[in-house]
């Protein structure tokens, strides 16, 4: 096996792989350019599964957040000139508290004598994303920009026995992130006397506040840290791909899609659904007809639904 | 009290009533572009081209007819980067600001779904931001664009790499799918494949699509060339998957965007060396009559007015302005149009061929680039020092092209 930087431009001449046939060859990068898709994926859409299975909010500000965050990691980056992957702890810690500073007014339009809470917390968010948005574009401008990291510059190159992948590192950074935030967020929810909360809150409301918990702060700090990991996800994906004022709608339908197919509400099937719409995506580019890779993504989340309406494993909402 | 009744109604239904219009002293412009959504920053370089050519009008008296002068007023629909809400944008500038003429949308897409409506109600556009040929098979007898079609202008810019050396063998060619996109990357494709260029693979792909998958497997073609047809966001996203999966083809190829500002402050030295189509830059030797008397005397207004260069789509919508203002000059109508008037105006449009700080506007009156302009010369340009230069053809080159590309790691 080699293993190192690329340093030239490309592949080697393609004459030394020929014991392998084209299409064998591009398998093993089809299937990891689908988990590093799935990578981003999942911390697209962690927080949106942790804010409904405790609080069940339909946060249709999701992206939004994670826009609001890429800029903050943009603005920082230029600032302080440091890599905008060492800015992470800083973005969490700003945009926790404000999640926490705004659940209150959420847990007040989703709570007290009005109809269908699901829907007023949908609405909300709805109303949410509309007015950051709209306050994105007046302060950011319309100009797409990017924020350079010292990872996006950098790949890696493995090969062996006549098959060859490379990784580029933002990415490899992306889903290994992504996997981090996941262990630490099951970490929390399993093993500390706050996980025990918060999955007391999400089981039964009623009987966790009779027990002693504080439902308001502790759904506080959930939308805290909802809010929190989405916008380090958009210095993330900032590194990765471009940032805009409008880029929030495209990541809110996305961690729509991946939570549904998780199951609402279950934060365990988040990655597995991530990676799972990462493959079919990347395979589908690939093997299939590029100009359908979204009917592929419907069709096989359509399939999934049908057979499983409460997601891959039925335990959703 | 009637009167008043009738006012009070039209002020609720937000209608104009009939004796207001009367012996309007100005004109009513509709300026239909996407101010939000996805392509908001098109929407909004358009938005600023029309708003520089009205302050510009304005601050000139206004739009002379017959010796009188008329000032302009823009009236805005946002299409929200959605083909319907243009739509309806334009039927409500139509039916209750009853515009004069309107200064047209960015993109192809929501300018097809806008012109229709605008022929039924025989309202003239122009469209300073629509490049696909589409539009013109279409035969709208109301619809004109200042920017050519990119099966006018793609060519160029392949042509121009199909005589560089070594000459380019292979390429890839790829396009998001939507109207401009699409119809840029077949220009590419088919200005390819006559060029002698053989194209490994042809692809649409979905808007916004994460494009690493696709691109890890073009690398395993080695491709001499990659063209790609996209938008603004689009086109900063392909080359930061390049850079990440770290292939330099020999020439990076697109349209749109690369001109934009926003495209080289993005991404900084990785954007040097890419080529893209243009018709008109801040350097083109141009001869204005109206308004602004050559290229670098309108890109100072722009660069004054808004603090970042313009860009050639910026410039065709002003451009779009101007050839209203012509027109309207030598149909020598005056506000409020009528039906007959505007149709006058049409046609005085029709039959205009007059120069600019933008070039010559010449609109086609058939052929299958009917109404769009064709008085301009197809550039190649490519980004070198930070901003692009035009490197093709030969009598408006500033420089010469850098070719191959540098590859990535080696740049400083």
């Amino acid at each position: 096996m080699r293993r190192g930087d690329e340093t030239e431009p490309g592949l080697r001449p393609r004459q030394l792989f020929t014991e392998v046939p084209v299409l064998w060859q591009l398998l093993p990068q089809a299937v990891l350019d689908g988990l590093l898709i799935g990578g981003v994926y999942i911390t697209v859409a962690l927080g949106f599964s942790l804010a409904f299975g405790v609080m069940h909010i339909i946060d249709f500000a999701v992206g939004e957040w994670i826009m609001l965050g890429a800029f903050l990691g943009y603005y920082l980056q230029r600032w302080t000139g440091l890599d905008p992957l060492a800015l992470l702890p800083v973005v969490f810690a700003v945009f926790t508290a404000v999640g926490y500073v705004i659940q209150p007014v959420i847990h007040r339009a989703v709570s007290g004598r009005r109809g269908n809470p699901v829907l007023m917390g949908l609405v909300f968010t709805f109303g949410l994303m509309l007015a950051i948005r709209g306050a994105g574009l007046t302060v950011f401008g319309f100009f797409s920009h990017s924020i350079p990291s010292a990872l996006s510059a950098r790949s890696l190159f493995l090969e062996a026995g006549g098959l060859f992948v490379t990784v580029p590192a933002i990415r490899l950074f992306g889903f290994v992130y992504a996997i981090g935030i996941t262990a630490v967020l099951h970490w929390v929810l399993r093993r500390t006397d706050f996980g025990l909360a918060v999955r007391a809150l999400a089981q039964n409301r009623d009987a966790a506040g009779l027990m002693g918990i504080n439902a308001r702060r502790i759904g506080s700090w959930v939308y805290g840290i909802h809010v929190g990991v989405s916008a380090m996800t958009g210095v993330v994906i900032g590194s990765i791909f471009s940032i805009s004022a409008q880029m929030g709608g495209d990541y809110t339908i996305l961690a729509f899609f991946v939570v549904v197919l998780a199951g609402m509400g279950y934060l365990a099937g988040v990655p597995w659904a991530a990676f799972l719409l990462g493959l079919v995506q990347s395979l589908f580019l690939v093997y299939g007809n590029p100009s359908y890779t979204l009917l592929a993504v419907f069709a096989i989340l359509y399939l999934i639904l049908l057979v499983s309406p409460k997601g891959l494993f039925a335990k959703g909402v | 009290m009637r009167r008043l009744v009738a006012f009070a109604l039209c002020a609720v239904l937000g209608v104009s009533p009939a004796w207001a219009q009367a012996g309007r002293d100005h004109f009513k412009v509709g300026v239909i572009t996407s101010l939000s959504g996805d392509l908001a920053t098109g929407g909004n370089v358009t938005k600023r081209g029309y708003d520089l050519w009205a302050k510009a009008v304005n601050e000139a008296g206004g739009i002379e007819v017959n010796g009188k002068r008329y000032p302009v007023k823009l009236y805005y629909a946002d299409a929200q980067s959605e083909p319907s809400q243009g739509a309806s944008g334009a039927e409500r500038l139509a039916t209750q600001e009853e515009v004069d003429f309107v200064l047209g949308p960015y993109s192809s897409g929501v300018t097809l779904a806008v012109a229709p409506v605008l022929e039924k109600y025989k309202i003239p556009m122009i469209t300073g931001s629509a490049e696909s040929p589409l539009i013109w098979r279409q035969r709208f007898a109301y619809t004109f664009g200042t920017i050519p079609p990119v099966n006018y202008t793609g060519s160029q810019p392949v042509g121009a790499l199909a005589g560089l050396t070594p000459k380019p063998k292979t390429a890839i060619v790829l396009g998001s799918n939507d109207a401009f996109s699409k119809a840029t990357a077949e220009a590419f494709k088919a200005a390819a494949e006559a060029h002698g260029i053989r194209v490994l693979k042809f692809n649409i792909v979905p808007s916004g699509q994460d494009l690493i998958p696709l691109l890890s497997a073009a690398k395993v073609l080695r491709p001499d060339v990659i063209a790609f047809g996209g938008h603004d966001e689009e086109l900063i996203n392909l080359v930061k998957a390049l850079r990440q999966i770290n292939y330099t083809p020999k020439a990076l190829l697109m349209h749109y965007g690369v001109t934009e500002p926003a495209f080289v402050e993005a991404l900084g030295k990785d954007a040097e060396e890419v080529f893209g189509a243009s018709v008109w830059t801040p350097t083109l030797p141009t001869r204005g009559n109206l308004l602004w008397a050559d290229a670098r005397a309108y890109a100072e207004a722009a660069q004054k007015e808004y603090g970042v260069p313009a860009d050639y789509t910026q410039a065709g919508c002003s451009a779009a302005g101007i050839a209203f203002q012509a027109a309207v000059a030598r149909a020598g109508v005056t506000p409020p149009l009528d039906e007959g008037e505007r149709r006058a105006l049409r046609d005085a449009l029709e039959a205009l061929d007059i120069e600019t700080f933008y070039g010559r506007i010449d609109f086609a009156d058939q052929g299958e680039f009917y109404h769009a302009n064709t008085g301009l010369e197809a550039l190649t340009v490519q980004i070198q020092g930070g901003r692009p230069v035009i490197a093709a053809p030969a009598e408006f080159a500033e420089t010469q092209p850098r070719y191959p590309m540098t590859p990535w790691n080696q740049r400083r």
